[in-house]
């Protein structure tokens, strides 16, 4: 029953320009134009979107700051081994606090574990939990001629968004016609 | 490191509050326990499409088309979203779906009842997705750092799915005595249906304490019912409508709603595969993936052409 699984790609999603992508999860597809499409479908229900992102989960390098430090990962290029461009993403912030995965800029390095030693180097270690390293050349990106029909959709469709549905004020409507309000819900504003 | 000073060092981040991210050392039952956890939640997430899905035909406005439509899409994305966070922990979609449909995996028991009338899918809104709210506000605060970035968007969506129910709900309680008649008759048949939503008693839940102890869950299965009864009494109360429920009794000194007893006998039987729509929905997942497979065949066969596959 293998058929329908196909290859992971990450999805990067980028709310608005000049926003960093940021990891919104993944995707099964036969191929790169197909993830994107897919992405496009799973991920962009709602008015928030940019641009997108996918890369094949087998060529991302990840590693745990937990994993870095074991440093059993790292094996030094051949010096004449050529360069190319890497795509570096972290997770960064309080321990407690939720953040996501997001790209924080590009390294020119001759293989994943190379490329995570030279971001490590090149972008502030501090408070990074996770580590993503991918060769761009396997990115695809989406196109902003494409964006009218990827991504206006979605913004045309307000009843998608709960702020579509004014039905606090009128259950507190309802609660203090009849006495039912207690003090919270008095002065508390969900909308 | 041994295993022992590995599971004191992994207690203490969570302790700390900190996110465990694939990678990460953490104990096999952990694992174990996150991917029977997020799988089921990912196939009710799934299953969760057919009761609402068999009336996209039978909307009785195109507004109301549109909004079931955009409802029963974001709980596929949500399925989707899930299987991604279960594959992190090293299971890969193909055995979570195959145990699906195989009938080994379990999903939430509240999607193997019927729904009878166009009522049920704004009394689905309100209640049903009202107290998958209820555990999914808990669980975007998870140990799981992929389980947690899920749950947050899946809260945002399901605000709407809460809120485009109330909305229907509201209306039939203000309209004629028919749709007033619907949306109570309605009540009546989700009501338990969806405090049995949270599971078995403390009492009888044996993952619970673990769950708790390493911050994947923050409340048990009894809070959390007690929760959503609380803010769903004195909603219910407040658009007209009566609890199905005659032991239902307001405790002045917790200031709790308590309910009766929940029909366990019916709970079980359904959990195991034997409620009014159980063959019906695994039927439902079956065809949809025979009657897939021409197009999975066309879109390899594609990639190979293109040498990508
Ligand atoms: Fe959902
Ligand atoms: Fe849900
Ligand atoms: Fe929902």
């Amino acid at each position: 029953m293998n058929d329908s699984q196909w290859a992971r790609y990450e999805v990067f999603e980028q709310e608005r320009a000049g926003a960093p992508h940021r990891n919104a999860g993944s995707v099964h597809a036969s191929d790169a134009e197909m993830a994107l499409g897919n992405a496009r479908d799973v991920f962009v229900r709602r008015p928030n979107c940019f641009s997108l992102w996918v890369v094949p989960e087998a060529a991302v390098f990840a590693k745990t700051a937990q994993e870095v430090a074991r440093d059993d990962w790292y094996a030094a290029p051949a010096a004449d081994a050529p360069r190319e461009t890497y795509l570096v993403f972290s997770k960064k912030g309080q321990p407690a606090r939720e953040t996501f995965v997001e790209y924080v800029g590009e390294v020119q390095a001759a293989t994943p574990a190379h490329a995570l030693r030279v971001a490590l180097e090149t972008f502030p270690p501090q408070d990074v939990f996770v580590w993503w390293v991918a060769p761009e050349r396997r990115v695809l990106k989406s196109e902003q001629a494409d964006a009218a029909s990827m991504f206006a959709p979605a913004r045309a469709k307000k009843y998608r968004m709960h702020t579509f549905y004014p039905v606090e004020p009128i259950m507190r409507e309802l609660k203090s016609a009849q006495g039912m309000l207690d003090n919270s819900e008095k002065t508390t504003d969900n909308d | 490191m041994t295993e022992t000073e590995q599971l004191q060092a992994f207690e203490a981040r969570i302790a700390r509050g900190e996110k465990i991210e694939p990678g990460d050392w953490m104990p096999d039952a952990y694992r174990q326990q996150l991917i029977r956890m997020i799988s089921q939640h990912a196939h009710s997430e799934i299953i969760g499409m057919l009761p609402e899905g068999v009336w996209l035909q039978r909307a009785p406005t195109l507004r109301r088309k549109l909004v079931l439509l955009a409802k029963v899409q974001d709980e596929g994305g949500h399925g989707q979203y899930l299987y991604h966070a279960a594959e992190t922990l090293g299971v890969t979609r193909a055995e979570m779906i195959d145990a699906l449909l195989a009938g080994r995996a379990k999903y939430s028991s509240v999607f193997n009842y019927p729904t009878l009338t166009w009522a049920d899918i704004g009394m689905i809104g309100w209640l049903v997705d009202g107290a998958a709210i209820q555990n999914q506000t808990m669980l975007a605060h998870c140990s799981y750092g992929p389980y947690a970035r899920a749950m947050v968007r899946i809260c945002a969506e399901e605000t709407f799915h809460k809120k485009q129910g109330m909305e229907q709900i509201i209306r039939y309680t203000r309209g004629t005595p028919r749709q007033k008649q619907m949306a109570q008759d309605a009540l009546n048949r989700w009501w338990w249906p969806s405090l049995m939503m949270f599971g078995p008693h403390d009492a009888t839940s044996p993952n619970s304490a673990q769950l708790i102890r390493w911050g994947i869950k923050t409340k048990t299965n009894d809070e959390l019912r007690q929760d959503f009864v609380n803010k769903m009494v004195s909603d219910f109360h407040a658009v007209g409508l009566t609890i199905p429920d005659p032991d239902l009794y307001y405790d002045a000194s917790s200031g709790n709603w308590i309910s009766g007893e929940i029909n366990w006998d019916e709970f079980w039987r359904v959990v195991k595969g034997d409620g009014p729509c159980n063959a019906e929905r695994l039927q439902a997942r079956r065809e949809a993936q025979e009657n897939g497979a021409w197009v999975r065949e066309a879109l390899a066969a594609y990639a190979a052409a293109r040498g990508e596959g």
